[in-house]
């Protein structure tokens, strides 16, 4: 089932002007079916039936922006070669 | 006087020849090597060593004694020398033999002296191994290998001691070789110590040489010297620090050298410094991949990657810098967010749905659980169920959409509804009066044109989702599996809404069991039923148990299945599984709950009517009702049903010569015991109590005693009103006998058994008689005379 705002072409704050000339607008257009077309605007004039239409935009969550981590960490040095091999020497 | 003379010499003469007998002489030479007198004995046995078969041997054993009690070992030696020896003068192959075992002990003891001798040297051992290799051992086998094992320990003591010399002047190679020989001779001499310690000291030789070295299943390691060991492991630490294997690294410092130490302390710092610039790298990475995200030229895939790398950088960095782990964490949600936007947007449902489910708690965020709901309803349209994921998919659906706080949170997107209010009043999602929260636009009023009723919503949007599902999924299984199990998630998740009165999560039950908070929905319906002894809060509770627990809804689910278990032994015709079943501790469970125990008899009442009309003359059926009837403790119905059944089958049966009338009897006492007031049977009965009796008198049956037994049965206080109403049948079949023999000219009397004439006539029965006798005894006595 198409998104009757994709059908009509109308944004999802369009009001009932808007909807009823979208609606003669896509008749002439004829990209959609006449029949899905006047489904489409019934949907948008019956409030319950658009809230149901406007559940499939997904929701905004709400995130912070993301920004680059700052850390005061820094490369170190190691020295395995300065590791005494001999600490444990058990044939003394 | 000569003939005196002749005898005394001949006497002499034979005494001097039978003491000069070999045999006579080997007598006496035992019996001085029997009183330890060897010397002589010797001196006997060398007179008669050719002469004898046994004296080569019996020498060799004086001088072998003669060997073991000299205190010096050069004289020992020489005795067993001389032992040895004998060998050469032995002419008969039969003293050979006998010779062989002593000649064994004395190499025997040879072979010991040259060990003590030994001491550990490696050359003399081997020599004297060589010795005890070739020479004769028959008879002494076992001892000349346990001293050869001797050997073998001895040797792995002293090659273990060479390489550690070797080890210490650096040859390395060389004093590995002889690790490894002295490794071998401990396996044969089960020298545990030498052999641990070798393959300690072999891998640290190849540390000290720079091989590349893996200890895993090194058990023996374990098991030696513990200075070693620490050797050991420092060393391979240090190694796999230098090829940066540092997890194996921080393995073995952890696992091996957990002690105090300034040099394992070094090895710590290292490896703190390691994670301080993996930390480094992984930030730098991070930031990269932030800027590629901020110039959007990061594709999904790519951001996937980055998204699910977090966790393990989180865990790696928290060590080093916690305040640096916490604010990648921090970059989660926002990834998480763009991830899924971006597969929304690309109609990746499978892999936002994917994504979704991994998030922690997701459900507890209304705009997740919508986003979910949008996923599912999306992947679904696309055609994309499975019998693997459907299950999945609609619960996710349905749980969002019966989320009055994910429509709720729909409403925040929109601007439209500026001129609208809407109500919550006929909202499917809840049962409780009040949110806590709601938006100003919001209200529990009546629904009218201008407060728009959001369960409409809600029903629009499962209409929505119906259509598709019943009409776009082609596969016929498919489509059933899927329409099935979203009309029982959707009843199940209803019925749940119905009876739940607080604001709690409402999930189908697989999406709560997928979840794991089924018990928390469970926990609630318990708590209704103890607030008001309401049954239908444990039977909405019964899609949502996952395992067996202490719950009420637990115990009402198990008080059903056993009904359902029982309904299954009926249609398998499994009397003994219904008996089994049939325990006072699960009747207590049924008698528990009203709404079950009920029912119980209406249940079975109606599986045994199924069981009957696929076929209403199975015996088999007989016993399953019989235990049916116990099982269930309300059933009247039951055994009404019980006794028509069984009824019915007589008769037929009878009527159509497949049953004697004494099994008909026998089938029909369970009926009358069962309905002993229900006309039908006890007609049928009381015919075939007659039937039977009638065969006894006309020697149609060999079941006379069978026959009697169930009778006197009837006759104990068995007899109801009904069958005393109807038992004239009997006492007319009694009249006609009676009439037939007056008719014949018999002496009626003879067959009175309370008639003084028949005592007074003198007369008698035969076998025939007295059987007639007592048939017509039985027909008065059952009849209603």
């Amino acid at each position: 089932m198409t998104n009757p705002y994709t059908i009509l072409g109308v944004s999802q704050d369009a009001d009932k002007a808007e909807i009823m000339k979208a609606q003669m607008l896509a008749m002439k257009k004829k990209e959609f079916a006449l029949q899905e077309i006047a489904i489409a605007a019934k949907q948008l004039l019956d409030p319950a039936k658009r809230l149901a239409a406007d559940f499939m935009y997904p929701a905004k969550i709400k995130v912070k922006r993301i920004q680059p981590i700052q850390s005061t960490l820094t490369h170190q040095e190691i020295y395995v070669n300065a590791l005494n091999d001999n600490a444990f020497n058990s044939l003394k | 006087m000569e003939i005196v003379i002749v005898l005394i010499i001949v006497a002499i003469v034979g005494y001097l020849i039978y003491q000069s007998l070999p045999n006579t002489k080997f007598e006496k030479a035992q019996n001085l090597f029997n009183a330890k007198d060897y010397v002589q004995a010797i001196t006997v046995l060398n007179e008669i060593f050719e002469k004898h078969v046994d004296a080569p041997a019996k020498l060799a054993e004086c001088k072998l004694n003669l060997g073991k009690q000299a205190s010096a070992k050069p004289e020992k030696v020489n005795y067993f020398n001389e032992v040895v020896e004998i060998r050469k003068r032995i002419s008969k192959s039969e003293s050979i033999t006998k010779f062989e075992s002593i000649e064994a002990k004395a190499l025997f003891e040879i072979a010991l002296i040259q060990y003590e001798e030994t001491k550990g040297d490696i050359d003399k051992l081997n020599q004297n191994i060589k010795f005890i290799d070739t020479v004769n051992k028959k008879g002494s086998e076992s001892d000349f290998s346990s001293l050869k094992k001797k050997h073998f320990y001895d040797l792995a003591d002293s090659h273990f001691k060479k390489a550690t010399d070797k080890e210490k002047s650096d040859k390395l190679s060389e004093a590995i070789q002889i690790y490894n020989t002295g490794k071998d001779y401990a396996e044969k001499s089960d020298n545990k110590t030498v052999k641990n310690n070798s393959v300690t000291r072999i891998a640290i030789c190849q540390l000290k040489r720079n091989d590349k070295i893996n200890l895993d299943d090194v058990s023996e390691i374990g098991y030696s010297d513990k200075s070693y060991q620490k050797e050991l492991y420092y060393r391979y630490a240090i190694q796999l620090l230098k090829n940066k294997e540092y997890t194996a690294a921080e393995k073995v410092i952890s696992s091996n050298l957990n002690f105090k130490s300034a040099d394992i302390d070094k090895l710590s710092e290292i490896l703190k410094a390691e994670k301080n610039n993996n930390a480094v790298t992984k930030i730098e990475e991070i930031n990269t991949l932030i800027e590629q995200l901020q110039k959007k030229s990061l594709s999904t895939e790519e951001l996937k990657a980055f998204y699910d790398s977090l966790d393990k950088t989180i865990n790696e960095v928290k060590f080093i810098d916690i305040q640096v782990s916490e604010k990648i964490s921090a970059l989660k949600p926002t990834l998480f967010n763009r991830l899924l936007t971006q597969y929304i947007s690309a109609e990746q449902f499978g892999n936002a749905i994917s994504i979704i489910q991994k998030y922690p708690k997701f459900w507890e965020s209304p705009e997740l659980l919508k986003n979910l709901g949008i996923c599912c309803y999306g992947y679904t349209s696309k055609g994309l169920l499975t019998e693997r994921n459907y299950q999945t998919v609609i619960s996710g659906w349905l749980t969002s959409v019966f989320s009055d706080r994910v429509i709720l949170k729909s409403l925040d997107d929109t601007t439209w509804d500026d001129n609208y209010t809407f109500t919550l009043v006929e909202a499917i999602g809840s049962n409780y009066s009040q949110h806590e929260e709601t938006p100003d636009n919001v209200n529990y009023d009546e629904i009218s044109e201008s407060n728009i009723s959001i369960g409409a919503t809600q029903k629009e949007l499962l209409q929505q989702f119906e259509t598709i599902i019943h009409k776009e999924i082609q596969d016929a299984n498919l489509s059933k599996l899927v329409n099935d199990f979203y009309d029982k998630e959707k009843e199940a998740l209803e019925n749940v809404i119905s009876v739940i009165e607080k604001d709690v999560f409402f999930a189908t039950p697989h999406f709560a069991k997928q979840n794991g908070f089924n018990n928390e929905i469970i926990e609630e319906l318990d708590n209704d039923y103890h607030n008001y002894s309401n049954e239908e809060a444990l039977e909405a509770g019964v899609p949502y148990i996952k395992n067996s627990n202490s719950t009420v809804v637990y115990q009402y689910f198990y008080a059903n299945d056993l009904i359902d278990k029982v309904k299954a032994a009926i249609n398998n015709e499994n009397s003994i599984a219904i008996k089994n079943l049939n325990t006072k501790e699960n009747k207590q469970w049924i008698e528990k709950f009203d709404s079950i125990s009920e029912l119980v008899e209406d249940k079975l009442f109606n599986s045994i009517s199924n069981k009957i009309s696929e076929d209403d003359e199975n015996e088999k059926l007989i016993p399953v009702m019989e235990e049916c009837i116990l099982f269930s403790s309300q059933n009247a119905k039951l055994k009404y049903q019980y006794s028509n059944y069984v009824a019915n089958y007589c008769i037929s049966k009878v009527n159509e010569n497949e049953m004697d009338n004494f099994k008909a009897l026998s089938l029909m006492k369970g009926a009358y015991l069962r309905s002993p007031n229900n006309p039908k049977i006890v007609k049928n009965f009381i015919t075939l109590i007659r039937f039977n009796l009638m065969d006894i008198l006309n020697d149609r049956t060999r079941k006379m005693n069978e026959i009697y037994t169930i009778l006197d049965w009837v006759k104990k206080n068995n007899m109801s009103q009904t069958y005393k109403q109807n038992s004239n049948e009997l006492s007319t079949a009694r009249r006609e006998i009676i009439q037939q023999l007056k008719k014949a000219g018999a002496d009626i009397s003879l067959f009175d058994e309370s008639s003084f004439s028949s005592l007074l006539s003198g007369h008698s029965l035969n076998s025939q008689g007295l059987k007639m006798k007592k048939v017509l005894t039985y027909l008065k006595e059952l009849g209603n005379e």
